[in-house]
């Protein structure tokens, strides 16, 4: 009986402390780990996969060291947000407590999607815990009375990729200005990035005299797209913009689109589609095909820089396949918490919960300017990227082997 | 399971289904009529552009919502049978997809539209015979393994293993065919359509209907003219006396699951051929809509579900139409709500004691 109440106090005990981020702890680890939450199931995966290969591909050029410490990101640092089959903010929400509780983290890069990182921001921000996300790109996270909701301390939140207020816009004025076309057919599928970006999408379009024949929703699991779509076509459309991921629909949309006849008008998205090649399993592309062939696609980060040519070759060498979507981005997330890293153990930190602090300090510095694989960077104090520059992609059937593959077009500098 | 078969003083079975078919051509014309008004009305459509429109969609609507039938039948003849919510359903209609998916595209390997006539009916009739068989027995083999040792168990426990083999199934696939979609051959050519009052119907919808209603009819007549058909209503009615007059009830049930899972697995085919893509958990939605569709129309009844099925089907189409796709769901659930408040039965449920 006795022994029961012992330990009944000591695994309180722990949870104490664990529930404390490990802030119980008065030693100093120096082997510590970069935590990493991206949906590897479904349709998301073909996105999350270069996105760990750049994280991996950083560290390991940073030799797995600064100064006396070594930095490792091993499976078990690996989280999925996508344990039922697609991206989940529940389970976001379940791995970044169990990041935050573990004092071996120092950062967490993830996660992709903006849904899932509503749910984390509020419990790595009450840790304290430096996270870069190279693909969030919902406003709401960073800008505003809503971003400011889910912050309870300091900001510990940065992102790589530049906000929807950047990408969306961008592709409305790809639409009129290079593509042409003055009216377009919305369709988001309800979450927080998709129904974000077609609704700063839209207020561009209409600014710049498009018309929008109709903006409509449907969410992930919807049936018929094709009743959807046979709407749209009666309204005639010049072109579609999908708000979305593929996981939530956005090759089953495209399919009705061409199966009710509106294959031949521009079918353009955001950052969601593009996730790999013709060849990368689950991917926008695989799933569409040749029917692809008007698709375009935008990514919220330089389509072309300085670097890109030596990170295409490095990455190739060290996974044998072409880097695809946001590896750029997974590369320079994991430079920016390196780079925290370093100047927070300058700092000369006495434990993790101190060393933990000091990375979220210096990471989220407005003062510093990275110089990372996609150009010099800066954050302001929302944890917004300087980088304003969104870049569109255009189908190519002949890229990966014939399998189709997106080719760079131009990239749009919101900051010129 | 009331088969709708037959009741005395109404001996002319002919004149009755043409009775039933005029009803269903008058509620479809209606539905034709309202969603035209209705899209000049509120989706700022002319008059004439709206009535090409509102007959493209029902016969969107007629399409999808004999997909929900089609699944909706298990479903009902199960609960009919042995009062079992067979929550495995919808999956069993997955593996329907996927079993086409696996014949056309996989053992064929035609993975893109095929305008040599002979060649595409046999593609379809070759997947629908490699598909219906294999998921019939599959779902009779689940029966046997599953719930048979279950039969008399209290209500909740072949419940609760219908949940499980439904994860099971869905785990399955996950783990044969990966978490993301995978693409469904769509063999029939996209430009065969037939010009009707300015609308394009394409022939792959005039063939979804027409498959669903051969299976349907077929199936009524099975269930009211056959032995096993009325060996199956008598089971349904009262199991301990059809025994006792020489039916065999575990073959009897056994057989109600594979002709739930032969009707599943055809709306599966016809599934992957109009929307080109199956995944692990498609089963969930659509068993979800089929089940509500069984509970619309009266579960236990087999008109009932048919009806139920289009129903779902309607609406949905209805508010995508419109343009309010995201509230389909919605006001699914909410005419279902109505329905059960007014009519706990629903439509054709009959009172049938503690079986309702």
């Amino acid at each position: 009986m006795k022994l029961t109440k012992v330990s009944v106090i000591a695994t309180s005990a722990i949870l104490v402390f664990a529930a404390c981020g490990g802030g119980g702890s008065a030693s100093l680890n120096k082997n510590i780990q970069i935590a990493v939450d991206l949906p590897f199931q479904g349709s998301d995966k073909a996105a999350s996969d270069p996105i760990l290969n750049g994280i991996r591909l950083a560290v390991k050029q940073a030799g797995g060291k600064v100064g006396d410490f070594t930095i490792t990101v091993p499976n078990s640092a690996v989280y999925d947000n996508a344990l039922n089959g697609a991206h989940d903010p529940q389970t976001g929400a379940n791995n970044m407590t169990k990041i935050v509780g573990d004092p071996n983290y120092v950062a967490v890069v993830g996660p992709l999607n903006s849904g899932v990182a509503k749910a984390e921001i509020p419990i790595s921000n009450a840790a304290g815990l430096l996270q870069c996300s190279p693909a969030n790109t919902n406003t709401d996270l960073t800008v505003g009375a809503k971003a400011a909701a889910l912050r309870t301390k300091p900001n510990n939140y940065i992102r790589v990729v530049t906000n929807d207020a950047i990408q969306g816009p961008a592709a409305a004025a790809y639409i009129i200005t290079t593509l042409g076309k003055k009216s377009v057919y919305i369709i988001d599928d309800t979450e927080t990035f998709g129904k974000g970006i077609a609704d700063s999408f839209e207020a561009e379009f209409v600014k710049r005299g498009g018309t929008v024949v109709k903006h409509d929703a449907a969410p992930k699991t919807t049936q018929d797209y094709v009743s959807i779509m046979t709407a749209a076509k009666a309204l005639n459309p010049e072109s579609i913009y999908f708000g979305g991921v593929t996981a939530s629909g956005g090759a089953r949309i495209l399919l009705a689109a061409v199966q009710v006849g509106l294959g031949d008008i521009p079918y353009v998205g955001p950052d969601g589609i593009n996730d790999g090649s013709g060849e990368t399993k689950d991917s926008f592309l695989n799933l569409a095909g040749d029917k692809a062939k008007n698709s375009f696609s935008t990514l919220a980060g330089p389509g072309t820089f300085e670097g890109k040519d030596k990170f295409d070759t490095d990455y190739k060498a060290e996974y044998g396949i072409d880097s695809t979507g946001y590896a750029g981005q997974g590369f320079a997330c994991t430079q920016v918490v390196l780079d925290a890293i370093k100047r927070a153990i300058a700092t000369n930190p006495k434990t993790d919960a101190e060393l933990r602090e000091a990375i979220r300090v210096a990471g989220t510095d407005t003062s510093v300017e990275y110089t990372l694989d996609v150009g010099k960077v800066k954050f302001d104090a929302n944890g917004d990227t300087s980088q304003l520059i969104v870049s569109i992609y255009s189908f190519d059937p002949a890229g990966a082997n014939g399998k189709g593959d997106w080719k760079y077009e131009t990239q749009i500098d919101a900051a010129k | 399971m009331t088969a709708t078969a037959s009741p005395a003083g109404q001996p002319n079975p002919l004149a009755r289904g043409l009775r039933m078919a005029a009803v269903a051509v008058v509620a479809v014309v209606a539905y034709l009529i309202v969603l035209w008004v209705a899209l000049f009305a509120f989706g700022g459509r002319t008059v004439e552009t709206a009535f090409p429109e509102a007959l493209q969609q029902t016969v969107n609507a007629l399409s999808i919502g004999a997909i929900y039938a089609l699944i909706a039948l298990g479903y009902t003849m199960v609960y009919g049978i042995i009062e079992l919510i067979n929550f495995a359903h919808g999956d069993i209609f997955m593996l329907g997809a996927f079993m086409s998916v696996v014949f056309i595209g996989g053992i064929t390997g035609h993975n893109e539209a095929v305008t040599n006539v002979p060649l595409l009916i046999m593609l379809v009739l070759g997947a629908l015979l490699f598909s219906m068989p294999i998921i019939g027995l599959l779902n009779a083999a689940i029966e046997r393994t599953v719930y048979r040792p279950l039969r008399h168990a209290p209500r909740l426990a072949p419940l609760i293993t219908a949940v499980g083999v439904s994860f099971i199934l869905q785990n399955l696939a996950l783990i044969v065919a990966g978490s993301g979609d995978r693409k469904a051959p769509q063999i029939f050519p996209l430009d065969w359509q037939i010009p009707i009052g300015g609308a394009q119907i394409s022939i792959l919808s005039i063939f979804i209907f027409a498959l669903a209603m051969v299976l349907m009819i077929s199936l009524q007549a099975f269930v009211s003219r056959t032995r096993l058909g009325r060996a199956m209503r008598a089971t349904a009615q009262d199991q301990e006396a059809a025994a006792l007059m020489g039916v065999d009830a575990n073959q009897t049930i056994a057989l109600t699951f594979m002709i739930g899972g032969v009707l599943a697995a055809a709306a599966g085919v016809v599934w992957g051929l109009r929307f080109g893509f199956v995944r692990f958990d498609l089963g969930f939605n659509s068993g979800l809509k089929a089940f509500t569709a069984a509970v619309l129309g009266g579960i236990g009844n087999i008109t009932g579900a048919v009806i139920g099925g289009f129903v779902i089907g309607f609406i949905e189409n209805f508010s995508a139409a419109l343009g309010y796709s995201r509230w389909s769901e919605f006001l699914v659930f909410v005419i279902l709500t109505l329905v059960l408040i007014f009519k706990p039965t629903g439509i054709l449920g009959q009172a049938t004691g503690d079986r309702a």
